[in-house]
Order: C-alpha cells, then structure tokens, then sequence
C-alpha cells in the first residue's frame, strides 16, 4: 500500500528524519511507536504532504506522493487526523463531518449557484451517511453543537468519524487516543479494527502500549529518524535495543 | 425630510451591496482586505469615464480619457468586471503566500499604490481634482431630485437583490462550507483535498465584482468622482461595521453597515454644530472605534452570531435513504463502555 | 556624486527616525504576535504630548521625557483594556488585528479632539545646515542621530545583560515555554508595550522635528514606512529592523532623486509587497528569532 523508501528530513540543523524506510501492508494497522524526537510525527506530516523531504521516496498504490502537498494527497485518498484534534470550532459537528466528504459537487464556485439540484441531492445522501457516522461514534445528540464545545475524547471521535466521512484508502492517526480516558480509548479502539475490516489501511502513531496492543497487527519502532525494528508488539517490547532507546533516548547500534 | 429618507435609503442599498461582498471576503473567507474602498473607487471611476461623453461645459478644464458615452447598465457592468479583474490580479499576487496579517499589511499597502497612482497621475484620472458632471442615469437630467434619488435606489435594490441571492447561495451550499472550513482552519480544509487557494480567490474576486457595482452606483448617484472620498479609512468603517454586525451573515453585515456608516454620518449632519467642524468628525471616529472594540470584546461573532442562522434547508423527499448509510459490521448501536454520551466536558 | 552623497544623509536622519519606530514595535511584535496598526497613531500621540508639555513651559528635552512617558502609558494601558482580555481567551489574530486598527482610530481621533487638525509646530531650531564631509546635516539632525543610536544601543544592552532581558527574549521565542519556567509573562507584556510606547514616543519627535509639522495624520501616514522595515528584516526581529529601517531610510532618499518624489511612497510600499513575496522571513538569514 505505502512504501516509505530513504526518507530524510531536515529541520533547522538537526536531522529529524534520517533515512527512514519501511512499508505499510495493505489492509492491516501498523504501529509507529518510539521516544519522544524520533522523528514520528514529522514522517507523518510528510507522508501527508505538509513537508517535503530533502529526499527519499514515498510510493502509495504505485505513484511517488513525495512533495505533492497536502491537497494532492489527500485527493489520493491518504486522509489523516491530528496530534491535537483540529476540529473546524465555530462549525456544527455536522458540518465538520459533511465538510469532508470528497468530490462533493456544490462545492465548486459556479455549480454551487448553478447546478442546485445535483449537489442538494447529493447533500442528502452525505447527510444520511454522516448521520450513521455520528451513530457510529455515539455523537448524535451532539450534531448541532458547534465543534469547539466538545470535550477532548468527543474531538477525538469526532477526527475519526470525519476521516471516515472522507472515505480514506489509506488513514493516519496522530495520537488517536491521547488524552482520553480508558473507556474511550477502548471504543476508539474497536472503531478502528472496524475500519480495517472495511478494507481500509491505517498508520497509527500512539504511546499507550495497551492501546497499540488492542489495535496493530504490527509495529515499527522508530528512534533519532530511522528505523530501529519491526515486528509484533510483544516481539518489539522484548528487544532490548528498543528497551534502551526509549530509557536512553539515544545511541543504539543496530537499525533494522 | 422626505428626500432625506429617501436619500438615505439610495445610499443604505448601496453601501448593502458594499456590505455584502465585503462579507463574502471577511465574514466567510476569512480574508482581511483593508482596502476594499480600493474596489469601490476602481469600480466608480470606471462607471464615470465610460458614460461621460463630450465635455458637457466647454469651458471646464477636465481632462479624461474615453469618452465613450455608454449607456449605463454597460457601464455598470463593466465596472463590476474591472473591480474584479484587478481583485482577481491582486489576490492571486498575495494569496498563496501570506498569512492574515501580512495580507492586511499588503491590502493596504497596495490600496495606497493604487491611491497615490490615482491622485497624481493627471493625464488619466484628472488627479485629485476627480471627475465632475458624471451623466445621470435614467431620466435624472430633467426629474426632480427626490425622483432621481428614489430611481436610483431602486436600481441599487436590484443590484442588491442579485448579490444577496449570490451571496445567499453560496452561503447555503458546499462551497460556502469549504470556505468557512478554510477560514476556521486552512491545514484541515487542505488535509481533506479541498481546493484552498481556487475557492479563496472566487470568494474575493467576487466580492471585488460587487465593490464594483457599487461604486459605479455611488457615482452615478452623486455625479462626480472624487479620490478624497475613497480613502482607506472608508474600508475600515466598512469593516468596522460588519464585524460589528456579525460577519458570520450577511443580515448582520447589512444592519452594521447601515447603522454604522449610514445613520452615524447623517447624524452628524444634524448635529449642532458645537466646537470646530473637525470635532463631530473626529467624535464620530472615536466612538466607532469604542463600539467596535467594546462589541469584540464580548460579542466576539457580532451582534448577529452566524449560528442564528441555518445553513442548509435541504428539500426533504425523494424517499431515497439506504444506499449511503454507513453501517459497520459490528452492533453500533451497542454502546460499549462509553459513558454519558451527550453531556459536554465529561470525557 | 555630491547630491547621492547628500541622499544618503538624508536617508541616514529618516532611517534614525524609522529604526526607534521600527524597533520599538517589531519588539512589541515579537511579544504579542500581532502587529499593530495603532502604532503610527502612538507615535503622533507621543509627539503631541512633547508638544503640549513644551507649550506648557518645560524644556525641550524633558518635554520629550513627558511625552516618552506619556506613551508608554497609553501602550500600557490600551494592553490593560483591549489586548489582554483578548489574549487571554486565545481570539484569533484577524480579531486583533482589527481591534489594533480600531484603537489606531480611536487615538488619531482623540488627538483631533484635544489639538486640532491643523499643523503645529515645535519652538525649536534646528540650526543651519552645515557640511560634514559630503553630507549635508543640521545640528538638529545630528542630535537625532546621536539620540536614535544612543537609545537603540541602550535597548541593546539592556536586552543582554539584564534579567528582564533574558526574560522578555524568552517570552518572545516561546511564551508558554517561558511560562512555564516561572516568567511572570503577563509583567513581560507589559514592560513591552510601555518600552516600544516610549521608543515610538521619540520616534514620533523625530519625524515631526524631521518634516518641520506635526498633524494627527503625521504618524499614521509614517505607519507603513514603518512596516516597510520591519518586513524587510523580518517580523518580530528587531535587529533586523534595524537593518530594515536604514535600507527604506535610504532607499527613499536616493529614489527622490530619481523618479518623482509624490511617487515614494508607492516605491516603498511597492518594495515592501515584493519582499513580502519573495522573502517572508525578511532579508536577514535564518529563522530563528533575536530579541
């Protein structure tokens, strides 16, 4: 589904993403974990298209998606949440939801004065489909709130929801369930199995192990911008190199 | 009294027109034009010189180019598609780059470019002098002037009238959603493939077109042309209003703006005349400034919020529900563990 | 030669004047996170105040103290009313943005109110001009100078080597940071304010004794110049409006020569917007923010 080939990144000086290579199966979640300055969330947002790498490669179903911003990304259909949810504040929640909906007619200049008809019908049917996806997350009750009055688990639910909403091949989760309590981490938990049960990729970047635990198949370990290993949970938490790149935030030897 | 009513009525329709593109910029896109008086001055010079004629008085000692003597609604519109041809130049000049308050920065730095352009390039603008005997529109040379007046207003109405539907309509629709998704946050709008960038410029270069309109009108209106009368601080009232109004909606932008532009500076017409004459002026500004900070400061989304208003009256029917609905293979009726769904800053 | 010579002193006495302007609110700047439009109508208002402590009797330089002060107040105090309460509750910076373009009518018009709109003038002289090496100065203008870069430099010092320094400099690159350590950043903000009030206050001065009148449009019309430099070295980086501040200064003065003067003004408005295009980050390299 996505290979991530050699990437290397630069900020200010320091290098935050060092030659960083991995895949992402298809149809499976794959864990990103590693101490705090591995490099995570900046390999994040380059795969979403917010940075360009100094070099390297990211292929996603065949084409090279390094460097084509965050708009041509997401129209390929890599959709992605944030480390601190960003819900649109002073919108509905439903609107959030409608809003991300891709190919939406209306949504152009002149056929939204123009072609009423065509996106007013289609605008029911996004409605239906965000409806369910409140549901899906026990929003509903909360659908004409505006966003910014949710609590931080509601937010948290309300990114998931809207990345379904924007039909994603590919879903990258930022800290999906920081910050929230158990039973919403439980919950957010199940509706990401279901969404890989419906055909979709997730990469996921979290600290909780009992979270990643419940929810990837597999785990990359990433320490100083490169991959230090790959493997199961368990298999990872019983290396040692991993156990001393987390209690040292440093210098380990071996990269897989 | 009552030419005064009718007088102010012409110019409350336009300065609506004025209102409501401004709020397209600001209240939906999000974009900080400090100089959209610019847009109005482009649109009224422009309404000017292509329906003077001849110099009506031979002896006046005005210079201007064209000549042209169109007929009105031509100039009209024409000057509706300058003003949006030059937004259309400018805000593809500064968009992409720049954050909102570098933009304000250039917004005005250009509407000084375009002013100093304005006052001193004689040969084709008549400097600061401006453009005297614009023709009437109509039948003005020979009405009277309360007939002129309330003629006028009711072409500025149907002006108007196809703003708000534009307006309006973009509101309702997906568009405006984007364009508001991009005014609360740009990354996200753009993390979910919308085209940032195309849907701001349509936004401001079709809030440049009503400028336009509305300039021409004013012009038409008042029969001169006159730099002075197009200076930055005209914007800034403009939009002092409508973040007074509400800028969320395009209600709240015509109540600001008629209160606030309108009423204040007839007011002062009919105020004794007490100090010197600079003083009710001045008076004027300041209490502006007070109300607009006093209105941000705890009504920060304006006297009209945007939430009063709905968004999206979709025609129900068709009876086609089903196919769209997103069901997930589990029981997502079953709330699992998930406590007090519903109530605010729990979880 | 000898007329480019004379430009360049021309544009050394405006840059004089720009840089405290340009310092004082690029350091506000790098505080806050907004810029502010109000700020040319701080620097008439500080001038205005010189003008009417002088009319009043006092000395020229003390009158300029009173004035100084007197600004730094006004900063104080329009943060104490408008800018912190907005702050506090995270409004975004197109509001403040707005609000700072409402307190700049609000100040150019009170000072309409109290001194009317005709033109003043200081009852000072300036002296003759007299030739120092190819320049062309007045006594007046070198005093300028003298005062420009005596306080410029006292700023300087004052932001190395003492611990408001050090915590104002912290507070600018990251103020949660800052708060975090214990810097009690709202006393920052508001030593800032009052610090760029009084820089601006003499800028003010300057720019009146410079153009021999003083008007309620005087510092407004200067607001842009301003801008100009703080662009150019980019926003919030007061060393780099310094730099700025000397490039527009002269730039101006030599363009005079050139091209119709009625038309400077859009030369350095039009230098600004291709700067801001080309160079957001300002001419100076690198990201990181000095204080």
């Amino acid at each position: 589904m996505l290979q991530i080939e050699e990437v290397e990144f630069a900020y200010g000086g320091s290098q935050a993403v060092a030659g960083c290579s991995f895949d992402v199966p298809d149809r499976k979640v794959t864990g990103l974990i590693g101490p705090n300055g591995a490099g995570k969330s900046t390999l994040m947002e380059i795969i979403a298209g917010g940075l360009t790498p100094s070099s390297g490669r990211i292929v996603f179903d065949g084409t090279e998606i390094q460097g084509l911003g965050r708009i041509r990304v997401a129209r390929l259909g890599i959709i992605r949440t944030f480390q601190t949810p960003r819900e649109l504040t002073r919108l509905p929640v439903m609107e959030n939801l409608v809003f991300a909906a891709p190919n939406q007619i209306g949504e152009r200049p002149l056929q939204s004065l123009f072609r009423r008809g065509r996106w007013a019908a289609q605008e029911r049917e996004l409605r239906l489909k965000a409806e369910s996806l409140l549901e899906w997350v026990g929003l509903t009750k909360l659908r004409e709130e505006p966003a910014g009055s949710l609590s931080g688990g509601q937010r948290r639910l309300l990114e998931i929801a809207r990345a379904m909403m924007a039909e994603p091949k590919l879903l990258l989760l930022d800290e999906p369930s920081a910050g929230v309590f158990p039973a919403v981490r439980k919950l957010i938990a199940e509706r990401i199995r279901e969404m890989v049960e419906r055909g979709i990729t997730v990469l996921v970047v979290a600290h909780n192990m009992a979270f990643l635990s419940d929810v990837a198949d597999d785990v990359v370990v990433m320490a100083q911008g490169k991959v230090l290993r790959r493997g199961t949970l368990s298999e990872v938490r019983a290396d040692e190199s991993v156990v001393a790149a987390y209690l040292g935030g440093g210098h380990v030897g071996g990269t897989s | 009294m009552l030419y005064f009513i009718a007088d102010l009525l012409a110019l409350g329709a336009i300065n609506a027109i004025m209102a409501v593109g401004l709020n397209l910029q600001y209240g939906q896109a999000g974009i900080l034009n400090f100089t959209y008086y610019t847009f109005v001055a482009i649109g009224a010079y422009v309404g000017a010189v292509t329906t003077m004629g001849h110099p009506p008085v031979p002896a006046s000692e005005e210079t201007f180019i064209l000549q042209w003597s169109l007929p009105w609604p031509v100039a009209l519109l024409l000057a509706g598609v300058v003003a949006g041809v030059l937004g259309l130049f400018m805000v593809l000049v500064v968009i992409r780059r720049l954050r909102s308050d570098y933009l304000a920065i250039v917004t005005v730095s250009l509407g000084f470019i375009v002013w100093d352009l304005i006052t001193n390039y004689v040969p084709l603008f008549n400097g600061a002098n401006g453009l005297f005997n614009v023709p009437y529109i109509l039948n003005g040379a020979t009405a009277s002037e309360i007939t002129y007046t309330l003629e006028v207003f009711g072409v500025a109405m149907v002006v108007l009238a196809v703003c708000v539907w534009v307006v309006r309509s973009i509101f309702r629709s997906p568009y405006g959603r984007v364009l508001r998704a991009i005014r609360e946050d740009d990354v996200v709008a753009a993390s979910f493939g919308k085209a940032t960038t195309s849907s701001r410029v349509w936004a401001f270069v079709l809030g440049c077109v009503m400028a336009g309109l509305a300039g021409a009108l004013l012009v038409f209106y008042v029969n001169a042309w006159n730099p002075q009368g197009f200076l930055a601080e005209e914007s800034f009232i403009l939009m002092a209003a409508i973040v007074i109004g509400g800028p969320g909606n395009y209600w709240g932008a015509v109540l600001g703006t008629f209160v606030f532009v309108e009423l204040l500076s007839e007011i002062e017409r009919y105020l004794p005349n007490f100090g010197n004459g600079a003083l009710v002026g001045a008076g004027r500004a300041v209490l502006i400034g007070i109300v607009l900070i006093v209105v941000i400061r705890f009504r920060p989304d304006g006297l009209i919020p945007e939430r009063w208003l709905r968004w999206y009256r979709v025609p129900a029917g068709g009876g086609q529900g089903g196919p769209a609905g997103f069901q997930s293979p589990g029981a997502p009726r079953r709330r699992l563990g998930w406590p007090r769904v519903g109530q605010r800053g729990e979880i | 030669m000898n007329q480019l010579a004379e430009a360049v002193g021309f544009g050394l006495v405006d840059a004089a004047v720009i840089a405290l302007a340009a310092v004082g609110l690029s350091l506000q700047v790098s505080v806050t996170n907004f810029i502010n439009f109000a700020y040319g109508d701080f620097m008439s208002f500080g001038a205005y105040v010189t003008y009417a402590a002088n009319a009043a009797g006092l000395n020229f330089f003390p009158s300029v103290a009173v004035g100084a002060a007197g600004t730094g107040l006004l900063g104080v105090v329009s943060n104490w009313v408008v800018f912190r309460p907005l702050m506090r509750r995270k409004s975004r910076t197109l509001i403040l943005l707005i609000c700072t373009v409402g307190l700049s009518f609000i100040v150019q018009n009170v000072i309409v109110m109290i001194w009317g709109p005709n033109a003043e003038h200081y009852s000072v002289t300036v002296g003759n001009a007299l030739h120092l090496g190819p320049f062309l100065f007045t006594p007046g203008d070198l005093i300028l100078i003298g005062v420009a870069f005596t306080l410029l430099l006292a700023l300087h010092l004052f932001m190395q080597n003492t611990k408001f320094g050090t915590a104002l400099r912290a507070t600018s690159n990251n103020d949660d940071l800052a708060q975090a350590c214990g810097i009690d950043t709202g006393r920052v903000v508001m030593w800032t304010w009052a610090i760029s009030g009084m820089l601006c206050a003499v800028a003010g001065v300057g720019l009146a004794l410079e153009t021999n009148s003083l008007r309620p449009t005087t510092g407004f019309n200067e607001l842009f110049v301003v801008f100009g430099a703080i662009i150019l070295g980019g926003i919030g980086r007061v060393y780099g409006a310094m730099l700025g501040a000397l490039v527009i200064g002269i730039l101006t003065e030599i363009s005079a020569m050139f091209i119709s003067p009625v038309y400077s003004g859009a030369l350095a408005f039009t230098v600004v917007i291709v700067v801001l295009l080309l160079r957001p980050q300002g001419l100076l390299p690198g990201r990181g923010r000095s204080a």
